[in-house]
């Protein structure tokens, strides 16, 4: 399938994430229609667009947290569809981090990292302890393991919720938003890691206003307005020269 | 009015000790059974099951809008008449008294705390659903290790004094012949005819331990408030 798609995508290497005419209506509103997207592996993808574009029902669609009402998603060769199986079998490989960090809250920091590998990935607690340690150590904050995810500070939370959906050991990471409820003098920190990640070569896709963060790490932008996809283009191309009159509205609006 | 007279008291301890025994037994029964079984019953409602739903509102709306002492009469004659039809003999198979308390309150409880944990399980924030569901945990896995220890630890002031309450009530199995603190202590002052004097202890008593278990609750309130901050 997954093979398929790539030949009809032609030039780009195997898609991992495979979206096709997708439609997501909620009622009688349309929130996204007929939405294609290919996302190579490593590949980066920044999605940007006004409130209420549709780019957040887009990734939420990705790990099905969302159930799509029309067109396909084939993630890393396993087509979403009704079944159970198939849907957990996509959300083991994708990490997701919310914009309100939705860390468990009677759970400390690294426990909150490890529930997940042993429920699901079955490793045992010592497996499961120490990947989550060397996990936040990488995004530095594993001197706060014990602590509770209301002791910390936004940014801290946000970057131990970052921890916590990499010890699941995904291959792609959806970012919802993820400095959006953050106080500014902590959006750096965030966005620091999630540029280390990029590094690390994880395919990513990312809903951010954060241009500068776009500009440095995207291969692609990707514009929405009103449920589709309008515009996509490199950041540097996007940035200098959009081609449509509403991608130049959204740039005037939040670049001030 | 005499002067009081709390030898009385002194001597008949060993018999009020086993009703108050009695009556804590009741309650840690009844507590564990209500819970276990409300916190089923809240998760049924919570998962708006079809049918079962349905019945499980019903079965909690009536619980709770009917007097506890007439539930234990109605278990105490209707539960023997089930049992008999179970048993294929048609004939009343009694259970006695005191099995009939542990039940009756148990399923009693039950309906109360199912309430409390309804309640709790629509103040979890959605996201924390969605967070379980990003890291493919079943859904099982979502309730026990995640949404019901959050659910419990919110509601566990409400539960504490719904406990309380609880306590006080296992007064009312005195309708069965059975004897708590309270059955004791008036047994004996109908014996002795020192009423204030077993009165005024088994208030002391229960005043006593009534205000421990609150202290207990605002401990946990405080506790609770910590940890939310």
């Amino acid at each position: 399938m997954v093979q398929e798609i790539a030949v009809n995508e032609m030039a780009r290497p195997p898609a991992i994430v495979a979206v096709e005419g997708l439609v997501k209506r909620f009622g009688h509103f349309t929130a996204l229609s007929d939405v294609n997207l290919s996302v190579a592996a490593g590949e980066k993808i920044v999605l940007c667009g006004p409130s209420g574009s549709g780019k957040s029902t887009l990734i939420r669609c990705i790990n099905h947290i969302e159930k799509h009402d029309g067109g396909r998603i084939v993630v890393d060769g396993v087509e979403l569809t009704g079944r159970m199986d198939d849907i957990n079998g996509v959300r083991r490989e994708v990490g997701m981090v919310f914009q309100s960090f939705n860390l468990f809250p009677h759970l400390s920091v690294v426990e909150n990292c490890m529930l997940a590998p042993m429920k699901v990935r079955g490793l045992s607690r010592t497996d499961a302890h120490e990947r989550a340690i060397g996990l936040l150590r990488k995004v530095r904050i594993h001197d706060q393991a014990n602590k509770y995810p209301s002791q910390l500070s936004g940014g801290q939370q946000q970057r131990v919720a970052i921890a916590r959906a990499l010890c699941m050991q995904p291959k792609i990471m959806l970012f919802d938003e993820p400095t959006s409820a953050l106080d500014p003098e902590m959006v750096k920190e965030v966005l620091d890691t999630m540029v280390e990640l990029a590094t690390d070569g994880m395919t990513m896709i990312c809903v951010t206003h954060e241009m500068g963060f776009a500009r440095e790490i995207a291969d692609r932008v990707v514009f929405m307005d009103r449920g589709a996809i309008v515009e996509e283009a490199d950041p540097e191309t996007f940035f200098r020269a959009p081609r449509t009159e509403r991608a130049r509205d959204f740039l005037g609006q939040i670049i001030h | 009015m005499n002067s009081l007279d709390f030898s009385i008291v002194l001597q008949a301890w060993p018999y009020l000790w086993s009703g108050l025994l009695f009556s804590l037994a009741l309650t840690a029964v009844a507590f564990v059974v209500g819970l276990v079984l409300g916190t089923g019953l809240a998760l049924v409602q919570h998962f708006e099951m079809p049918v079962i739903g349905k019945l499980v509102r019903g079965y909690v709306a009536l619980m709770r809008s009917i007097p506890l002492i007439l539930v234990l009469f109605w278990f105490f004659f209707l539960v023997p008449i089930v049992l008999g039809h179970l048993g294929g003999s048609g004939r009343p198979v009694p259970i006695g008294a005191t099995w009939t308390a542990f039940i009756t309150f148990g399923l009693f409880e039950a309906a109360y705390y199912s309430e409390i944990i309804r309640v709790g399980l629509r103040a979890v924030n959605r996201g924390q659903f969605e967070a379980c569901q990003a890291l493919a945990l079943s859904t099982f896995d979502t309730y026990r290790s995640v949404i019901l220890p959050q659910v419990l630890r919110v509601a566990s002031p409400i539960i504490l004094s719904q406990t309380i309450i609880l306590f006080q009530d296992t007064s009312l199995v005195y309708v069965l012949s059975l004897t708590d603190l309270l059955g004791a202590a008036s047994k004996l002052a109908q014996l002795n005819g020192r009423l204030v004097e077993m009165y005024l202890v088994i208030a002391v008593v229960y005043l006593a331990i009534s205000s421990a278990a609150s202290q207990g609750v605002a401990l946990l309130r405080k506790r609770y408030a910590i940890a939310r901050r």
